[in-house]
This record gives C-alpha cells, sequence and structure tokens, in this order.
C-alpha cells in the first residue's frame, strides 16, 4: 500500500490570561508574550499577500468568513487601537521553521511541516516549551508571574480555540471519498485523542455532569464547512493548499483538541496519517455511515460507550468504529514502516485497554489521566463534578507554568509516559525538521534573516528581489535540489 | 526522514526510547509523587476558571 501523505502539520492556539489585572486584555498581553520571544526568527515579514482562506474545498468561493457577533464588536474595538493589524499579528518565523504569530488574540504555533510523525511530535513539544520560555520572560519583565498560558480548546464559557492537524494530499484524491472515508473515524477518534473536558458547554447538554472525552466536541455543529469560528465542522473544506494547487489539497482537520500527552498527539496523528494513507490507495475502508454524525460527536464524548445508529438501521459504538478502521489499517500497513507499527501497536493496545481495563490508559490519554487524577481528588476532599474546583484544576492541568501546570507535576513525578527524549525536543526548538521545505526556510531565517522582505509557507522574498519559490518544494528529493540564496 | 528522528536514530545504534520497544508501562500510584500533585491542585484558586475569559478562536 502507498504512503500518499508527503508533508504534516498541527497548528496550536493557546490561551493567555495576565492574572494581576481585573481585566485581562489579550491583545495586549499576546502582543508582548510575541515581543518576549527571542528565538532566532524573522520578525513582522509574513507574506499575508499568499494567503486565500476563501476557496472552497466543493468548488466555490465564500465572500468572507463568519465570527459571532461577540468577536464582530470586539474586532470593531480592536481597530480603535493604536496599532496596525500586522503589529496586532506580531508574526514570527523561527530558525526551526515553524510560524509563531497571534491569531484572533491567541497565541498561536504553526509547526513546520514534517515528513515523519515522531518528528511532528517533537516539533509540537517544541511549541509548547517556546512559548513557556517567552511567558517566563514576559514575567521576569513584569516582575511576577502574572502571565499564564494554557494549550487547550476553551474558557468553559463558550468560547473554543483550536488545534488543527493538517495533512497534504494528492488533489487527485476524491474530496468526497475522502469525507465518507473520514466521518465515523473523526467522530470516534476521540476515544483517545480527547484531551478530556470537566463540564459541557454546549447549551444541549448544559446539565451534564462529570468529564467528557474532549475538549471540542460542544463546538461540533456541521458535517463539512469552510468556517472555523462558527458552524465548526467535522471536515473543515477550507482549500487553500499552501502547495501547488493542481497537484495537492490540504486537508485541515479542526475539531481535535490540544493534548499535553505527546503520546496522544502521536497516536491522533498517526492514526489519522493511516486511514487517510487507506482511503487515499483504493484500500477497503470500512463501510460505516452514521446516521447522526454531528450529534454522535457530543453523544461520544459524553457517553464514550454510547450506541450510535447507522443508516443501515444497526447500531455500533465508538469502540466498534475504531476497532474496523484498525483492522482495515493493520492489513495494509503492518511490517512497512516503523512508524506506522508503533501507530498499529498502541493503537491496538489502546483500544484493548479502553475496553478491557480502562485504567491502564491513564498514564497517557488525556482524558483518562484527567479522570483519574481528578476522581482521587474529589474522593479526598469530598466533592462532586460539579463542584467549580473541577474546572478550575481541569483548566490548571493545561498550565505550561512547570511550578502549576498539573500535566507538569505529572511529568515531574514520572507518572505519566514520556514519549520523547530532552534531546530530540531541544533539536526541535533550535531546528527544522531534515528533508522538508521548513529546512529551507529554517536556514535562510538562521543564516539571512536580515536580507528576508517577506516569508510565507510558500516561499521567501528577498531585499535583492530573488525568490525562493518553495510552491513545488515537497519531497525530499526536491529540497535537496533547491538552494537558499538571497 | 529527520536527524532526530527515533527510528534514524535506533539505526545509530543510540539510545531509543520506550516507544521503540514494548510500549509505556502504568504509573506507580503508590509514590510520593501523587502526594506532591495532590498539594498542588489544593493550591489552585477555585475560581480560576470562573475568571479565565478567552475570546473565541479558531
Amino acid at each position: 500500500m502507498k504512503e500518499i501523505v508527503p508533508l504534516l502539520g498541527l497548528e496550536t492556539e493557546y490561551g493567555i490570561i495576565r492574572e494581576d489585572l481585573e481585566d485581562s486584555d489579550p491583545v495586549e498581553e499576546s502582543m508582548k508574550l510575541l515581543k518576549s520571544c527571542t528565538q532566532k526568527s524573522v520578525f513582522g515579514k509574513w507574506a499575508y499577500s499568499q494567503e486565500n482562506s476563501h476557496l472552497d474545498m466543493r468548488g466555490h468561493r465564500v465572500a468572507s468568513l463568519a465570527q459571532d457577533e461577540e468577536e464582530d464588536a470586539f474586532c470593531a474595538q480592536d481597530r480603535k487601537r493604536p496599532y496596525s493589524y500586522l503589529e496586532m499579528k506580531c508574526d514570527r518565523v523561527l530558525a526551526n521553521g515553524a510560524r509563531f504569530y497571534n491569531d484572533h488574540t491567541h497565541p498561536e504555533y504553526s509547526t513546520p511541516e514534517c515528513n515523519s510523525l515522531f518528528s511532528l511530535v517533537a516539533h509540537d513539544v517544541a511549541g509548547e516549551r517556546i512559548v513557556a520560555e517567552s511567558t517566563k520572560i514576559r514575567n521576569q519583565e513584569i516582575g511576577e508571574k502574572a502571565v499564564q498560558v494554557f494549550k487547550n480548546n476553551t474558557d468553559y464559557s463558550g468560547h473554543s480555540y483550536g488545534t488543527h492537524d493538517n495533512y497534504l494530499v494528492p488533489r487527485d484524491i476524491p474530496f468526497d471519498l475522502l469525507v465518507k472515508g473520514l466521518v465515523p473515524f473523526q467522530v470516534t477518534r476521540q476515544l483517545y485523542a480527547g484531551a478530556g473536558k470537566v463540564g459541557s458547554e454546549n447549551p444541549k447538554t448544559k446539565d451534564y455532569k462529570g468529564i467528557q472525552l474532549a475538549q471540542r466536541s460542544d463546538f461540533i455543529e456541521t458535517i463539512l464547512s469552510i468556517e472555523t469560528m462558527t458552524q465548526r465542522p467535522i471536515i473543515n473544506t477550507r482549500d487553500e493548499p499552501h502547495a501547488s494547487r493542481n497537484q495537492y489539497r490540504r486537508l485541515h482537520l479542526i475539531m481535535g483538541d490540544a493534548n499535553m500527552s505527546a503520546y496522544a498527539t502521536a497516536l491522533k496523528v498517526g492514526s489519522t496519517l493511516l486511514v487517510l494513507n487507506l482511503i487515499a490507495s483504493g484500500g477497503t475502508v470500512p463501510e460505516i455511515e452514521l446516521e447522526n454524525p454531528v450529534e454522535d460527536v457530543l453523544r461520544v464524548s459524553q457517553d464514550k460507550n454510547a450506541t450510535l445508529k447507522r443508516n443501515s438501521g444497526n447500531s455500533i459504538t465508538a469502540l466498534e468504529i475504531q476497532e474496523s478502521y484498525l483492522e482495515a489499517v493493520e492489513q495494509n500497513y503492518s511490517g512497512g514502516n516503523k512508524e506506522y507499527d508503533w501507530v498499529i501497536q498502541e493503537w491496538k493496545r489502546t483500544l484493548d485497554e479502553f475496553k478491557n481495563s480502562p485504567e491502564k490508559l491513564s498514564d497517557r490519554i488525556d482524558w483518562a489521566i484527567k479522570e483519574k487524577l481528578f476522581t482521587e481528588f474529589m474522593e479526598t476532599e469530598n466533592m462532586d463534578w460539579d463542584d467549580p474546583m473541577l474546572q478550575s484544576l481541569d483548566l490548571e492541568y493545561h498550565n505550561l507554568d512547570p511550578d502549576r501546570g498539573l500535566y507538569r507535576g505529572l511529568e515531574q513525578e514520572n507518572e505519566v509516559y514520556s514519549l520523547l527524549t530532552e534531546e530530540e525536543i531541544s533539536r526541535a526548538i533550535e531546528f527544522p525538521p531534515e528533508g522538508t521545505r521548513a529546512k529551507l526556510r529554517g536556514e535562510a531565517v538562521r543564516k539571512e534573516s536580515e536580507k528576508i522582505k517577506s516569508i510565507h509557507w510558500t516561499g521567501i522574498e528577498f531585499e535583492n528581489g530573488d525568490v525562493l519559490d518553495l510552491t513545488g518544494v515537497i519531497s525530499q528529493e526536491d529540497v535537496g535540489r533547491t538552494q537558499v540564496t538571497g | 526522514m529527520e536527524m532526530n528522528d527515533p527510528l534514524r536514530r535506533e539505526e545509530k545504534k543510540e539510545s531509543s526510547p520506550d516507544r521503540d520497544k514494548s510500549g509505556p508501562a502504568s504509573p506507580d500510584t503508590s509514590r510520593p509523587g501523587r502526594d506532591n500533585l495532590l498539594k498542588r491542585m489544593k493550591k489552585v484558586d477555585p475560581k480560576q476558571s470562573e475568571k479565565y475569559k478567552q475570546r473565541t478562536g479558531q
């Protein structure tokens, strides 16, 4: 079976708050955080002229993208600030090939394009470290730990921000085929990819008590949509490949959670990668059509053993759906690639433990780690799930501060599984992934930063007029044929 | 493949993480680390999530 995804990437929007002020201003705090970053980088030169987010995979163009009324009002206020749009964005392109900037007042770390799973996970964790270091520097400037940053997806009051996983796939694979094959998988991926959330923000289930599997499941409203701030879909249809439009599309999946567990990130992206390979290679994909996939996202999140209605009239559980995909992937991809073998082995282990001994997931699957930790706390403190303390603990699980974050505390006590070595993370902080166009971008930032006029995923324009076009630089061979000059 | 890729590293006979072996092991919850975590949890402001207001992102 073919491997058809040449590049992968993760985007994470972080939550930010200034705790010593009555009203934390996210615009000011996010700008100051970005300005505190000391990583070697090119600042304020992102080529927005290369962006086009209004094209839809289904073949049409939208006039504008929607946001809710509250955000419209905030944006109107922001226009009165003494900053330009670009000044508020504070774009940085780092020497490791990543982009670090402000997106809708959230500090966002977009990993460089990676061509291997573990490389991608290392770069995602490198992003955590870079954001945390910037926060530390900002707090030194303030004189106390006033700014706190969280790798999560919700404020528990109905405001969500995203963690998107991206896969470059050949354009000649019909989009409808990808959708049909991916939807049941996406609905149920939260069994191991969910970061867990105490309570519910969905108006339909506001009385829900307990811990859901996923942070984003309250916010999924439709199967397909180009939108990301309203009408969030199971599959996003934004057609912005950041590569040759004739050859590739970038599958932009926006319903994933921000995982603190690197193992969970690896399993989430790795299983999706294998399912995409299976679909695109013409393999036998499980024939599962759910009657209500959107409702099932929330149903599974709030009841992991729920039975879901199929178009065929039968019922199926989330676990059974995942087992079907795993079986199909294993038949086609087992034994060919060590990374794929790791994914298949751990996917199987995780589903088996989910079925037979779910307590064993509590060292590497975020929702299960939280469930065990919070249950112990509730027993000690004689609390229930609806105590406000539980949502505060849930938030603190995602705090990047090593002295406060609960996941950080679990890491320090060696109570959660460590997927990566410190050496791997350190390398990803400083260096781009080998054999990718990000390597060329990162080299240019490291060696030629003062000569760069503008920069984007697809290329670099230098002050002398030279252009490094990365649009068609996808494979390792493409990278080898391309030289940085400027 | 990336230079620091674990599979490349394994080929070079350098130290390899557990992911190249038998997978993760369960935590030992009897250790004093659990007490440290409980202490950290007790310090959390019960109103922290209430105060944590964000703007909608993507």
